[in-house]
C-alpha cells in the first residue's frame, strides 16, 4: 500500500543527511566543531557560540517522553484519514527535544498509544517508502523517569 | 514611568463573515470607525502601522495607506499582528517623534478565504508536519497535559476559561458564539486534540480593528477620556524547541517582571485582565506567569470563579478569541479602552481604572501592556 501522508522533502541540503541516516535506522544531528553542542533542528550556525564549523554524530535513539497530544480530530485535510493517532514531544538523551508520532504493537496511525508523561522512548524508524524512513517513537522498556510535583 | 502615548480612538467592524471585501479593505472600514471616535480626521493622520495577513500578502502599510490616500510620515507592517505587539510600535515610534498621531490597524477576510491553520507552529516544520504535529492546538495540548502531570491540574479547572469566557460573550452583543455552555456540557464535548475540546480553541473570523495614538497633551483635546499606555514589556524566545521547557513559555514570566518593576504595580492594581487566547492554555499560562496566582496554581484559581463576571478579576469581559472574534488579539485591547471609559453597558466592570493586556505569538515572543485612564 502507498504512503499517503505528507512526506518530508528528503533532498533538502540542510536535512538530507538526517534523512539517509534515517533509513538505515540511525539517528544524524548535527554537533557544533568548537563547543560540542548537539542541535535540532540542522542549523547553519552554532547557536551557542555562532561557530559554522560542525560535523554530524549519530546519538543515542532514546529519550524521556516531555508530553504528548492525541488528535482525534484531523487538524489538518492531509490526516482525516489517519485520526487517531498520538503525537509525542521528546527529549532526547543527548538533548534536543524532537517531535514524532507515536506508536505501538497495534501501530500508528488509526490507533491511539498508551503513554505516560516520564515515560523512556525509543526511535522506531519507519520505513514508509523506498526514500523515506520517518522516526517514530515507541515506549521503551525500563521504569518511568518520576518527574517532581511541586 | 508613564509613558507620554494615549490611545485615543478605537474602531472595530462587524465581526464573522465579512464577505467580498479584502483584508485592506476592512482595515480601511476600521480606521475609519476609530478616527470617527477619536473626533479625528484623515489630515490628522500622520503614522500607520499595519499588520500583514498570516497566509497571503495582504495587510502591509504600501497597500493600506496607498487604497486610504495617505501619505504619513512614518509607517510600518508587522508580520505577526497580536495587537500589543503593534501598539508597542506606534509608542516607540511615538516617544521617538517619527509620528504624532498613528492608526494602528489589523483587518482579516482569513474565514471568507477558508484558511487553512492546520500547518505547523515553529522550527523543525519538516518533522512536526510529517508527524502530524498541526495546528496549535497539537503543542497547545501537549504544554496543558505536561500542567497536568506537573500540577495536578485537571480538564474541569480548564474548562472554566472557556465557561467563563462564554458568560463575558451573552453580556457582548458583538460576540460571534454567545450560546450558553454549562462546565457539564464542556466535559460532555468530545475531544478535537486531546485533552482539549473545540471551546478550547480560538473561532476563526473576519474582522478588522483600529486603534488611534498620540501623545497625552494632544489626547486631552480630544473627545473620548485618553487611555494612557503605562508601561509596556516584551520578551522573546527566539531560540524556540532549544529553549527548556519552551511549550510552558516561562519566558513570559521575564515580559510580567520587568511590566511590574516599570509601572511600579501589582497585579492585585489590575481591575481587568486581557489575555490573548489562541487556547484557553494561554489563558492557565498567563494567569501563572504575570502572578495572579502561583506557577501551578492557575487550575483552581480558575475553578474558583475569579474570571467570571462578577470574579474579582474579570478575564477577556468580550469573550476573547474563544467567544467573541478572532483577531489575534486585537480586541483584548479594543475591550479594554472601552471597559476604562465605562462604555460596556451590562458587562461593565464597575470602577475600572487599571487594565492589563498580555499577548504572545505563538512560541515565540510574548508582550504587555498597562492601561490606565491616569
Amino acid at each position: 500500500m502507498t504512503y499517503s501522508l505528507p512526506l518530508p522533502d528528503v533532498s533538502d541540503p540542510a536535512t538530507r543527511e538526517f534523512w539517509q541516516a534515517a533509513r538505515d535506522s540511525r539517528l544524524l544531528l548535527e554537533r557544533c566543531s568548537a563547543c560540542g553542542v548537539v542541535r535540532w533542528p540542522p542549523s547553519p550556525l552554532c547557536p551557542e557560540c555562532w561557530s559554522d564549523s560542525y560535523d554530524r554524530v549519530d546519538v543515542r535513539p532514546t529519550g524521556t517522553l516531555w508530553s504528548y497530544a492525541v488528535y482525534h480530530k484531523a487538524m489538518s485535510p492531509a490526516f482525516k484519514d489517519a485520526v487517531p493517532y498520538v503525537v509525542a514531544a521528546v527529549q532526547l538523551d543527548d538533548g534536543p527535544l524532537m517531535f514524532g508520532t507515536a506508536t505501538s504493537e497495534q501501530g500508528t496511525f488509526g490507533h491511539i498509544a498508551q503513554l505516560q508523561i516520564g515515560d523512556r522512548m525509543e526511535a522506531d524508524f519507519d520505513h514508509v517508502t523506498t526514500e523515506t524512513t520517518l522516526i517514530r517513537w515507541r515506549r521503551a522498556d525500563g521504569d518511568a523517569v518520576e518527574e517532581p510535583r511541586s | 514611568m508613564d509613558l507620554d502615548a494615549a490611545i485615543v480612538g478605537i474602531g472595530t467592524t462587524e465581526q464573522g463573515e465579512i464577505p467580498g471585501k479584502s483584508a485592506n479593505e476592512i482595515a480601511a472600514m476600521a480606521i475609519d470607525l476609530a478616527l470617527r471616535d477619536a473626533g479625528l480626521t484623515k489630515d490628522d493622520v500622520d503614522g500607520l502601522i499595519t499588520c500583514r495577513n498570516l497566509h497571503n500578502r495582504e495587510g502591509i502599510d504600501e497597500q493600506v495607506g496607498h487604497l486610504l490616500g495617505l501619505n504619513p510620515e512614518f509607517s510600518a507592517t508587522l508580520d505577526y499582528g497580536t495587537g500589543n505587539f503593534s501598539l508597542h510600535l506606534g509608542v516607540m515610534a511615538l516617544l521617538a517623534g517619527l509620528a504624532s498621531t498613528i492608526v494602528l490597524t489589523y483587518g482579516t477576510n482569513q474565514r471568507s478565504l477558508r484558511t487553512n491553520f492546520g500547518t505547523a507552529v515553529g522550527g523543525g516544520a519538516d518533522l512536526k508536519t510529517t508527524a502530524g504535529l498541526v495546528h496549535v492546538a497539537g503543542p497547545a495540548a501537549m504544554a496543558f497535559r505536561r500542567h497536568q502531570h506537573l500540577y495536578g491540574t485537571t480538564e474541569e479547572q480548564l474548562g472554566w476559561v472557556a465557561v467563563a469566557q462564554r458568560e463575558w460573550a451573552q453580556l457582548n452583543p458583538a460576540a460571534i458564539f454567545r450560546k450558553p455552555l454549562s462546565i457539564e456540557e464542556y466535559l460532555a464535548m468530545d475531544y478535537l486534540v486531546e485533552p482539549l475540546r473545540r471551546p478550547d480553541l480560538t473561532m476563526i473570523s473576519d474582522g478588522g480593528a483600529a486603534l488611534i495614538l498620540t501623545t497625552r497633551e494632544r489626547a486631552r483635546d480630544l473627545r473620548k477620556t485618553p487611555v494612557h499606555v503605562k508601561a509596556i514589556a516584551e520578551q522573546t524566545a527566539l531560540r524556540a524547541d532549544q529553549n527548556p521547557d519552551n511549550l510552558m513559555r516561562p519566558w513570559l514570566g521575564d515580559v510580567a517582571k520587568r511590566l511590574w518593576s516599570s509601572s511600579g504595580l501589582t497585579p492585585q492594581d489590575v481591575d481587568a485582565l486581557y489575555i490573548q487566547d489562541a487556547t484557553s492554555v494561554w489563558v492557565l499560562q498567563m494567569l501563572e506567569w504575570f502572578g495572579f496566582c502561583r506557577v501551578g496554581e492557575g487550575g483552581p484559581f480558575l475553578a474558583e470563579g475569579h474570571t467570571r463576571p462578577g470574579g474579582s478579576l474579570p478575564v477577556n469581559t468580550h469573550g476573547g478569541q474563544l467567544s467573541e472574534s478572532y483577531m489575534w488579539g486585537w480586541l483584548h485591547l479594543c475591550e479594554a479602552v472601552r471597559q476604562l471609559r465605562g462604555e460596556c453597558g451590562e458587562r461593565q466592570v464597575p470602577g475600572v481604572e487599571v487594565a492589563l493586556d498580555c499577548s504572545s505569538h505563538d512560541f515565540l515572543k510574548g508582550a504587555a501592556s498597562l492601561l490606565s485612564t491616569h
